[in-house]
């Protein structure tokens, strides 16, 4: 360590304890200017050895108590750099060199755990419903929402905990260091914005090497500090996961889509399910975005651009707005043209249904309600029709239960009603009709929950049993999901048949 | 349409068709309005100028960030035709404007940019005319643009913001009228009712000021006019618009910002925030305008306003995702390629950030609900498949997601993490051990091609074989089992790299299982020396010392663990085992009570009790976060003696496994009033034959798979009675510490103290009234009071709940021996060493019973059965630490 450096960090030692408390935010804001400081800071908590650590781990900690937000940010700019530091330290077994930054790390901890009165402090936040009506929103024109379970279960906003109440610590044990490191990370990411690039790349060499060392990938990475494998939490990896995404959309794009693969490499062979989903995310939705590398300190790289607001979508494609305008009906309902076209959709839907539905519960068929001749479906007609009708059981919840539901009664009553409504131009946003379709739905979408979950038990042969329920083409397979088979996309009545001789 | 439309008639119906966008209709209206009166003939120029310029527009798009053309022959026309109008003068002052306002545009379009500033000069106005001006301000901003007048910056962002206000408000009031006009329909209705297009001008208008508040870096100013555009009430036109942004903005809140820099929608933003460029802070910009009418927001009482950047977010991705998920394209012919590709898209960069949001929150359950919509999306798309999988599997759904991971496993089959997953999944919560092998051995087929997972694979099957051993129910399965699994340990050693100390760990426990103490001693070590603070590890040692009976150095091992993890249950009940073992009852009770300080500690912060029923989401956070803790805490996986606990966890595949505690065969029995099982040291050798014929008879197995629902139910249905503890993982806690009651009550029957023991036992059953562990404790009071008949029927109510508790099957042959009811107490025996070969004390009250009914030689083989397996008899059963991946 250079004498300078010294010399900067010493006087920046001293002038703080003959600071006055009026002065402190003054001092604060004067921080930023001693440009030196910091990288001698930095020098300091990386030589682990030197005789200043002790009263800079000091000093750091004063200046968080002080509550004085910029203070707190200073002393959190250090924090991936402290941690790495304690990490590699333990990981090396020798418990003497870091006993100052345990303390300062502890001490924040503590710190942040209690709020002003001391009381232990709970971190919560609203989950929005788009039920409720926001500043952003209005439920109505949402449209009908699947009434699942949990979706009723959510009905309205409720406050959830993500973190806290925590136990005050006095020592990092093998035990309670990653609960205690993550507490920390997560004060780090909600400060993100006023961390220095300085600090997120510390952030993302901390993630990385947290994440290789002792895995073959450590060759890779040509990284030689200490190779005994750290024990980490998937928790904290969703904490690193954060600030890297911070770090990689703020100017920081080699290192850390470096400290991303590295992360969802360690993810992938701890099998943690939640990191890898919230990398697997970030990944995937910055994937073509254009990144910029700052080329200037504090450059954010956020950029949008005009995008046109006409649909891209083709009007004639069908969408599952534009099925919603569909109608099921009861084929006895309609003058459909030939009676052999009618047995080839007959024999889709029992191969559809084997079980439980029986030949007095119909076929789908379509009328288009915004086309105005809809009751005399000719051949053509009946060929969309059955296009529709596939794709619209690839819609499984809605489409599905109009069907399956078993509640004949009100199929009856639905189809009644359908057929007052088929030849009209226009549907009528709400109504009778919607919002029984919409119970039948629930109705489904519920059962659907409990049969699925109620196959659970280890049986290897369940699975046909839940396919013939609802697969219409993962013959297989036999997931428990209405996922349209690769046959969907030719048009021929034989697909059916196809099908149902697999069930 | 040869018959004359009278004036004002004709004039509603060129103005419907100019708000409409109906230009091709334009010039037979025209020719019938000049027909009508001379001086409609600028108005008629003027229209005809309007639609060729709109149709020239519309057929000629100019695209975004492209610089118009210069002058086109088709646009002569339209100038002849405006100049014609504004040169006569005879206009009005309504057209005369509306005319300045087309020739500004068209001076645009002509890439005159100097000329088109000359003609902006504007007031408010109604509907048609309101996307006029609209249109206009954004030409000016775009002319001062090209002009380059950076020093007019203010000027141009308040022009666009003028513009987009404007355009909103256009939107609204033209939707208002078009439903109205529904209602009293003009004549012909006319393909109205297809979406409006907002053109190259209004989109600009709308979009172009965010766009340089960001290029700009002034980030504060970008989100605060998304937030405008956002709040505005929403029509048609806007809803792809509004898609785009909220998304956006989403994305802007989880990669620009973070909690301390966050402002709410209705804060003013901050003076100084670290999120706009410092560089650039001259160019600070405020809203400096103001308009006589302004597009109506939401408004209304309880209107949620986000408090926190995720729940912004969240909102705004949740309205994303609903506009999105109405576009999926559902039809999966060719023609439709693109525009499913296009829909697909869109939503799938909703659902990444809605994962990104939700999991920063740990809200994983509502995630997978999310991500379950995302399924009409899903077909062959791996990405939203293996989200799905995640997110089932982070929530806790495993039987989901272990379906939907074997549709993950169909769609990329190279992969090894996925059948991985599924085998964590299968041999954790769900035990499903066959299907646990056959995804394990997808790994180990991939060979090389698994890479560094193939030791994984090889540790899954190790994993899965051990398990098996542990459920087997005859001993040839069994040892085959064993020696599978250890030649798959065996397999990862030689493949791991020499820094993973699973190899040997999992080799020592393998080991212990089985019975050879000292090998597995020597695996245990070198796993130490890798991995010198691994908790099972230390455990393992501590029981394999125990099993040695060096009961002070395995107290040793498992204190020094406990400084390391002083909050794990698992190392605890240990420690009272041993201490109650090598250092008095006392201490052991000590360290009961320890215990239950820091359950409290644990779980009692946060008062599980009083949180409301109503509050169910929050009950479930904080039930998530038990869990959390729980998962440094692996003290439940594997109570009970050896294979029994596992038929249980089959029968209950959510539930953290049953509520079978932790005991073991007994510490050398309490003074009890009948003759405990004495041994006799007699023999120092043994075979094992009496094993092998003992147990090559069947299981019993099935039967205790339904008791244990029973009582899985029973217990939940009685605790949730009791107790606001929701159903599932939250009972977690409830069992530990009915586990700490029942320890205690333990150790208080080793000191011969009924009443305390009773006590403690009624706590536990305050908790869990039908538990069988409950049921038993109370018949050894009994026993120790010495109520035999009381004994026998609490030990034949734990059995009708759990026929397959040895300890219970081992008591109960006990008292029955003591009734002189030899042939039924054998029976109750060896159907207890089927249950469980190794447990010794069964063994040798077995061969009590034997010897009582004179049947000398077999009773002899039983004691040295007990002789040999005592000698080699941890203090908990080794199975107690958990296996898994």
């Amino acid at each position: 360590m250079l004498a300078m450096d010294q010399g900067v960090v010493e006087e920046w030692l001293s002038e703080f304890k003959t600071l006055p408390d009026s002065a402190v935010s003054t001092y604060a804001a004067s921080l930023k200017d001693k440009g030196a400081l910091v990288p001698a800071l930095y020098k300091v908590i990386r030589e682990n050895y030197s005789d200043l650590l002790e009263p800079v781990c000091h000093q750091l900690f004063e200046f968080y108590r002080s509550g004085e937000p910029q203070l707190q940010r200073f002393t959190l700019q250090f924090l991936p750099e402290l941690l790495w530091s304690l990490l590699s330290v333990s990981a090396a077994r020798d418990p003497h060199t870091s006993g100052c930054i345990e303390a300062l790390l502890l001490g924040i901890y503590n710190l942040e755990i209690v709020d002003k009165d001391g009381q232990s402090k709970v971190l919560s936040f609203t989950v929005p419903s788009l039920s409720k009506p926001s500043v952003y929103h209005e439920p109505s024109a949402i449209g009908s929402m699947a009434l699942t379970e949990g979706a009723l279960a959510n009905h309205g906003l409720s406050r959830v905990v993500y973190s806290g109440p925590h136990l005050q610590r006095e020592t990092f044990t093998a035990q309670n260091r990653f609960e205690v490191l993550t507490f920390l990370l997560l004060c780090y990411n909600a400060a993100l914005s006023y961390m220095t690039s300085t600090s997120l790349q510390s952030l993302c060499q901390l993630s990385s090497r947290v994440c290789i060392c002792g895995y073959p990938r450590q060759q890779m990475r040509r990284y030689k500090g200490i190779s005994t494998r750290l024990t980490v939490t998937s928790e904290f990896l969703v904490q690193l996961i954060t600030g890297i995404h911070y770090a990689l959309c703020n100017g920081e794009v080699e290192l850390g889509s470096k400290a991303l693969d590295d992360v969802l490499y360690r993810a992938q062979l701890e099998l943690f399910p939640e990191a890898l989903l919230v990398g697997n995310a970030i990944k995937s939705s910055l994937h073509g975005a254009a990144l910029k590398s700052n080329t200037k300190e504090g450059a954010r790289s956020i950029q949008v651009e005009i995008t046109p607001t006409s649909s891209r979508i083709s009007r004639n494609a069908v969408t599952s707005l534009s099925i919603r305008g569909h109608r099921w009906k009861r084929h006895d309902a309609v003058d459909l043209g030939s009676p052999d076209e009618l047995m080839d959709i007959s024999e889709v839907d029992e191969g559809v249904w084997p079980g439980g539905v029986g030949p007095e519960i119909t076929p789908p068929t379509i009328t288009i309600s915004n086309s105005v001749t809809t009751l005399n479906l000719g051949a053509k007609a009946m060929k969309k029709c059955r296009l529709g009708g596939r794709t619209s059981k690839d819609k499984d919840k809605e489409a599905g239960p109009l069907l399956a539901a078993r509640a004949a009664s009100e199929n009856a009553e639905l189809s009644v009603k359908r057929l007052t409504l088929t030849s009209s131009q226009s549907v009528p946003k709400a109504g009778a009709l919607t919002s029984l379709t919409r119970t039948a739905s629930a109705v489904f979408s519920r059962s659907f929950e409990q049969v699925a979950s109620g196959n659970a038990p280890p049986s290897s042969n369940h699975n046909a049993s839940e396919a013939g329920r609802y697969s219409c083409s993962l013959q297989e397979e036999g997931l428990g999901y209405l996922s349209p088979g690769p046959n969907h996309t030719q048009r021929s009545p034989s697909i059916s048949v196809h099908l149902g001789s697999d069930l | 349409m040869t018959a004359r439309k009278s004036g004002s008639r004709l004039e509603t119906e060129i103005e419907r068709c100019r708000s409409e966008a109906q230009w091709d209709k334009i010039p037979e209206l025209v020719r019938q309005l000049s027909a009508k009166l001379i001086s409609n003939d600028d108005l008629g120029e003027l229209l005809l100028g309007e639609c060729k310029l709109q149709t020239y527009l519309k057929e000629n798009p100019i695209k975004q960030g492209a610089s118009p053309r210069g002058p086109r022959p088709k646009l002569v026309e339209v100038r002849k035709h405006l100049t014609a109008a504004l040169d006569r003068g005879n206009l009005k002052a309504d057209y005369l404007q509306e005319a300045s306002l087309l020739m500004a545009k068209l001076c645009y379009v002509e890439g005159e940019y100097k000329d088109a500033l000359g003609n902006t000069n504007l007031v408010g106005a109604p509907v048609y005319r309101l996307s006029m001006i609209a249109e206009a301000y954004a030409t000016k901003g775009l002319c001062l643009e090209k002009v380059g007048s950076t020093e007019r910056e203010q000027e141009i962002i308040t022009c666009y913001e003028k513009s987009g206000d404007i355009a909103l408000l256009y939107l609204q009031e033209a939707e208002k009228a078009l439903s109205a006009g529904i209602q009293n329909r003009s004549p012909k209705p006319g393909p109205a009712a297809q979406d409006q297009e907002l053109g190259y001008f209004l989109e600009t208008g709308l979009q172009r000021a965010h766009v340089i508040h960001f290029k700009n870096g002034n980030l504060t100013h970008g989100v605060g006019r998304f937030r405008e555009i956002l709040r505005a009430v929403e029509t048609r036109t806007t809803q792809n618009l509004r898609m785009t942004i909220a998304r956006q903005l989403a994305e802007i809140l989880l990669r620009g910002m973070c909690e301390q820099s966050y402002w709410s929608p209705l804060e003013d933003p901050p003076t100084a925030s670290p999120l706009d460029d410092p560089t650039r802070q001259g160019h600070t910009h405020s809203k400096n305008y103001s308009l006589s009418r302004r597009p109506r927001v939401y408004s209304g009482e309880n209107l949620f306003c986000p408090q926190e950047n995720t729940e912004e977010a969240l909102l705004l991705l949740l309205i994303s995702e609903s506009m999105a998920n109405r576009d999926a394209v559902l039809s999966r012919i060719p023609e439709h390629n693109n525009d499913r590709i296009i829909s697909l898209q869109s939503a799938s960069v909703v659902y990444d950030l809605l994962t990104i949001a939700l999991g920063r929150r740990g809200q994983y359950e509502m995630l997978s609900e999310c991500l379950e919509r995302a399924m009409k999306f899903a077909f062959e798309e791996f990405h939203l498949w293996y989200q799905l999988a995640l997110s089932l599997m982070a929530a806790g759904k495993s039987a989901r997601a272990v379906k939907v991971i074997k549709e993950c496993i169909r769609l990329k089959p190279d992969e090894p993490t996925i059948p991985l997953l599924a085998v964590k999944l299968c041999i954790g919560p769900l035990h499903w051990l066959e299907e646990g092998e056959s995804f394990a051995k997808m790994v180990i087929d991939m060979g090389e091609k698994a890479a560094e997972f193939r030791a994984k694979g090889y540790l899954a099957i190790g994993l899965v074989y051990s398990l098996k051993a542990t459920d087997a129910s005859l001993r040839s399965t069994q040892e085959e089992y064993q020696r599978k699994a250890l030649g798959a340990f065996q397999r990862l050693a030689q493949s791991l790299s020499p820094t993973d100390h699973l190899a040997a760990f999992y080799l020592a426990l393998q080991l212990a299982v089985s019975r050879q103490i000292p090998e597995a001693l020597g695996y245990v070590r070198q796993a130490l020396q890798l991995q010198g603070d691994d908790v099972h590890s230390l455990h393992l040692l501590a029981l394999l010392l125990s099993a040695q009976k060096h009961y002070h150095d395995a107290l040793n091992i498992i204190e020094m663990a406990l400084s390391e993890y002083p909050e794990n249950f698992n190392l605890l009940y240990t420690k009272v085992k041993l201490e109650s073992m090598c250092r008095g009852p006392e201490e052991a009770l000590l360290t009961c009570k320890h215990m239950l300080q820091i359950w409290k500690s644990f779980y009692n912060l946060t008062n599980p009790s009083d949180s409301g029923r109503g509050s169910s989401l929050l009950d479930r956070a904080i039930a998530d976060r038990r869990q959390l803790n729980a998962m440094t805490l692996p003290d439940f996986s594997d109570p009970e003696t050896g294979r029994h606990t596992h038929t249980c966890r089959v029968t209950s595949p959510p539930l953290p496994p049953s509520k079978n505690q932790t005991f073991t065969p007994l510490p050398p029995p309490p003074p009890l009033p009948p003759p405990g099982p004495t041994k006799t040291r007699s023999h120092p050798f043994c075979n094992h034959v009496t094993l092998r014929r003992f147990s090559s008879t069947c299981s019993v197995h099935a039967t205790s798979i339904a008791a244990s629902r029973v009582e899985q139910a029973l217990s939940e249905v009685a605790s949730s009675l009791q107790s606001s503890a929701p159903k599932q993982g939250p009972l977690h806690p409830w069992m530990t510490l009915a586990q700490i009651w029942l320890h205690a009550a333990e150790v208080y029957i080793g000191m011969s103290k009924p009443a305390e023991a009773s006590a403690c036992t009624q706590e536990a059953a305050n908790l869990f009234p039908t538990s069988h562990n409950v049921l038993y404790m109370k018949g050894q009071i009994a026993e120790l009071r010495g109520n035999i008949d009381e004994a026998k029927r609490w030990y034949e109510e734990a059995l009708s709940i759990n026929p397959t508790h040895v300890k219970t099957m081992q008591r109960l042959g006990l008292i029955l021996h003591q009734l002189q009811r030899y042939s039924l107490s054998e029976k109750v025996l060896r159907d207890a060493v089927q249950v469980n070969s190794t447990a010794h004390d069964v063994w040798n009250s077995l061969g009590e019973v034997l010897q009582a009914q004179g049947n000398a030689a077999a009773a002899t083989e039983c004691f040295l059965t007990a002789l040999e397996l005592e000698a080699s008899s941890p203090i908990l059963p080794f199975t107690i630490i958990p296996r898994a991946l």
